[in-house]
């Protein structure tokens, strides 16, 4: 934890020597989710509802939407590139040298802080969603958000380490970027508008319904226990295998470059 | 719509330059959000003079290496003269033609090389780039093709020319490049640095090459080198550029002369002496065998006296090498990367 | 006529680099079009729920000619990618446009060349990938003869227009470098106004009304729409007019913005 802070700082002293382009990324987002709303209100223009699903309730699953993007941008993302570039220059050999937790290390090397910015504007949406839905959010309803919340970007990581380290050779850096965001679009609407299989895939291929949809699930009284645990369940087994996965391909790096 | 018989005949001289200059803005930022800022708006800048009233004047066929330290000017000058860059005072004439103008005819007898950059196509083979580079500059077939073939032969690049070239050596690219380069023909040839990072063999290689080269084609050559023996090799006429400025423009021979106006005279005598009195001794670590340095000028007179009073077995008088004539003549260390 | 036949010549040549060159990246090409699917995917599936919901049809769609729109939408979409107005810096900083500089051809040749040889490439790669979004989105599809021609000529003007277009906006790195929030806004005007995220009728009619005075929509819109309908002849024929004259007027504003960006590069990078 001592390191992750350190790092932190790093990252943010570092940022801070470009205080207008943070000002620039603030707009970007505003372009981002201001093009969302737009969508939104094109798609409300011609129904009342979306497979169930209100207007300000949608506002809410943007808002996560945008807040899991910007966590995503914020760390997982650079460091996830990070190690891509490493093993690629074979500077990842360093890495395993230092006394600490390898998989650790890796990903809480980098920062990119602007992406927070996508946090605070996500966060905005949603509180405007809430806002206008008729419905209060209970204290079990924010506990549940909270923890879906970190049990997804949790998920999010996990995939995207299983694919840096189990494909890294033949699948290049930018190509998982591009992958990941094109599919993260999918995000924008609960993964429940999608026909089956693609909501199966949605869900525990690419978990993105669960970083996204269960969380607004949660802030919009739709979820329930048993697939609460099976959330938890899915991030204790795939944390557990990545760690696994991990292990293996590091013992197996060193014991090929030796 | 021939690319060959234009402006310039043989005996004409290919590039006149007079009073040429290269003044740069450079933006000047000041840390901090607020300057950040302001300086969106308001810029302060300060002048930076790269090149300063350069003149010169070099005949078609020849060859002149262009000297001096990192920063002196010498690539600004070589992009003013094939048009890269616009003089900010000065004029130019590369072939009849104004560089700056970009005239197609001008450019499809030009070529510019530089060390570090790349214009080939990094994931095909050569062959790949040189058919670019004929359909680029309207090469009729027969003439691309005997070109192609020549130069394949000359730069003994044999079967490196189908391969791709990210599986290329340095060297290796670099001749692919001179190729593709030459490709049209050019009249006139800028060179920066041709020989950059590159091992003796191939350094050797390049040089015989463009001495064939220009043989063949009476072309010109403009050649800037960190390599002394490039330009030793090459280059009988060279131009020393430093600070923007042209210091100095003759035969190879009397810039060490100009410059370096010492010679070291190694005495062998009888039984050791002090030779302090007649030059600075550099060396004195055999006593019976020490070298004083003295002026250019003086040196007649020294070498008389010594063998007058001291008694000298033997005598010798060095030029300093070209490396020293050129740190001493700028009172730099002499780039030999 | 030799001008022409070397233009030709030229062109053949350097598309044919660029078809070799992506072939031999056919699996990267592969990966980023696949990618590239997740979004019109999302976009099918939301209109066609609210097709659904309103009974079968919105703005005269139904599910399955909005899987048509939206199967289309992936082809045009890769005839939309052209060189990247964020590519300029790079090109400018790494000394590639020096290069192209010394040579006796007006740049943009390389860039269109060497783009449309790549869309012979991902065309053919498209046809499975559209054949599988057949399968699972089950489209409808009826184009006359003079649709599916007007069609194939106007991917290749949606080409041109764009590939002008981003050189234009990438120009302007020539001027500031900080360009990045400049050109989002740009993306997200054409995003919304070239039928991209939501085919043209089913926007307002100020919106459909401010696009005609655009460029966007015949870059996007307009060839999904000349293939899936309904379109008119007579709309065909407008529709091709328009794009000749945004390609007029994107081979006047290239030329002019080049003359001046010069000026500035061999005034101050070289």
């Amino acid at each position: 934890m001592r390191l992750f802070l350190i790092f932190l700082r790093i990252g943010v002293m570092n940022e801070f020597q470009y205080r207008i382009n943070l000002a620039i990324q603030l707009l970007q987002s505003l372009i981002a989710v201001g093009t969302g709303l737009v969508v939104l209100a094109l798609i409300f223009r011609q129904t009342t509802t979306l497979s169930g699903w209100t207007q300000p309730e949608l506002l809410v699953v943007m808002g996560v939407y945008t807040i899991v993007g910007g966590i995503v941008g914020f760390i997982i993302e650079p460091n996830m590139g990070q190690l891509m570039q490493d093993i690629r220059m074979g500077t990842f050999d360093y890495l395993l040298t230092k006394p600490a937790d390898s998989q650790l290390l890796v990903s809480v090397r980098q920062f990119r802080l602007w992406s927070l910015t996508d946090v605070v504007v996500g966060a905005i949406v949603g509180a405007w969603g809430l806002a206008s839905m008729s419905a209060t959010v209970r204290p079990i309803d924010a506990a549940g958000f909270v923890v879906f919340l970190a049990a997804g970007a949790v998920l999010i990581y996990c995939v995207w380490l299983l694919i840096t380290t189990g494909a890294f050779w033949f699948i290049r850096m930018e190509m998982v970027q591009e992958l990941f965001q094109g599919i993260y679009r999918a995000g924008q609407y609960p993964v429940s508008i999608y026909p089956t299989w693609l909501r199966t895939i949605l869900t525990f291929v690419l978990p993105i319904g669960f970083a996204v949809t269960f969380p607004s699930e949660a802030l919009t009284r739709r979820a329930t226990v048993t697939w609460g645990l099976i959330m938890i369940g899915f991030t204790v087994v795939l944390f557990a295998a990545t760690r696994m996965v991990w292990k293996f391909g590091t013992r197996r790096y060193s014991g090929a470059s030796a | 719509m021939s690319s060959g018989d234009s402006a310039v005949s043989g005996d004409h001289a290919s590039i006149v330059v007079d009073g040429l200059g290269k003044t740069f803005n450079v933006p000047v930022r000041e840390p901090g959000l607020r300057s950040a800022v302001t300086s969106l708006f308001n810029r302060k800048t300060n002048d930076v003079v790269a090149v300063d009233d350069v003149g010169f004047t070099v005949e078609a066929g020849e060859i002149v290496g262009f000297l001096g330290p990192n920063g002196a000017g010498k690539t600004t000058t070589l992009k003013m003269l094939s048009g890269l860059l616009h003089p900010s005072e000065g004029q130019a004439s590369v072939l009849g033609y104004t560089p700056f103008d970009r005239d197609k005819e001008f450019l499809r007898q030009i070529t510019l090389v530089m060390g570090n950059r790349n214009q080939l196509q990094w994931d095909l083979p050569a062959l790949d780039s040189f058919e670019m580079s004929r359909a680029v500059y309207r090469i009729p077939r027969p003439e691309f093709v005997e070109q192609r073939d020549e130069l394949i032969e000359l730069l003994d690049l044999g079967e490196l020319v189908s391969k791709p070239v990210r599986n290329l050596s340095l060297g290796e690219r670099m001749k692919a490049e001179i190729a593709n380069s030459l490709l049209h023909r050019p009249a006139v040839l800028f060179l920066d640095e041709p020989t950059l990072g590159l091992d003796v063999t191939m350094q050797r290689r390049i040089r015989s090459f463009l001495a064939d080269y220009n043989r063949r084609h009476n072309a010109t050559i403009l050649l800037t080198s960190h390599y002394m023996a490039d330009v030793e090799a090459l280059c009988r006429r060279v131009m020393v550029i430093n600070n923007g400025s042209l210091m100095f423009d003759g035969d190879l021979e009397l810039l060490s002369e100009r410059f370096g106006g010492h010679r070291t005279l190694v005495v062998t005598l009888s039984e050791p002496a002090d030779l302090s009195t007649y030059g600075e001794v550099v060396d004195d670590s055999t006593p019976s065998r020490p070298s004083i340095r003295i002026g250019g000028d003086e040196a007649a007179a020294v070498t008389a006296r010594l063998l007058a009073e001291q008694p000298v077995i033997d005598l010798t008088i060095e030029q300093p090498p070209i490396d020293d004539v050129i740190e001493r003549a700028f009172g730099v260390e002499a780039d030999t990367a | 006529m030799s001008t022409l036949r070397w233009y030709g010549d030229l062109y053949l040549t350097m598309a044919r680099l660029a078809i070799i060159e992506q072939f031999q990246y056919r699996a990267a090409n592969y990966m980023y079009m696949i990618g590239m699917v997740a979004e019109p995917v999302v976009y099918l599936v939301v209109w066609s729920v609210v097709a659904t919901q309103q009974g079968g049809e919105v703005g005269g769609m139904t599910p399955r000619t909005i899987a048509a729109y939206y199967i289309v939408w992936t082809l045009v979409r890769n005839m939309n990618i052209v060189f990247t107005p964020f590519g300029w810096e790079q090109r400018i900083r790494e000394g590639q446009l020096s290069g192209q500089l010394l040579r006796p051809l007006h740049p943009i040749h390389y860039d269109l060349a060497f783009f449309a040889g790549w869309k012979v490439v991902v065309i053919v790669m498209w046809l499975p990938i559209a054949a599988v979004l057949a399968w699972l989105f089950r489209p409808e599809i009826d184009p006359r003869l003079s649709q599916v021609a007007v069609f194939a000529v106007a991917i290749w003007g949606a080409y041109l227009i764009r590939s002008m277009l981003l050189w234009m906006l990438g120009m302007v790195t020539f001027w500031t470098t900080r360009v990045g929030a400049a050109f989002d806004f740009f993306f997200t005007a054409e995003l919304l106004l070239s039928g991209r995220v939501v085919p043209m009728r089913l926007m307002p009619d100020w919106a459909q009304t401010l696009a005609r005075y655009l460029p966007f929509e015949s870059t996007f819109g307009f060839p999904i729409t000349a293939l899936v309908g309904p379109i008119s002849d007579a709309e065909l024929i407008e529709g091709l007019v328009r794009q000749a004259f945004w390609i007029v007027a994107g081979a006047v504003g290239v030329a002019l913005m080049w003359r001046r960006a010069t000026k500035v590069f061999t005034s101050v990078a070289g």
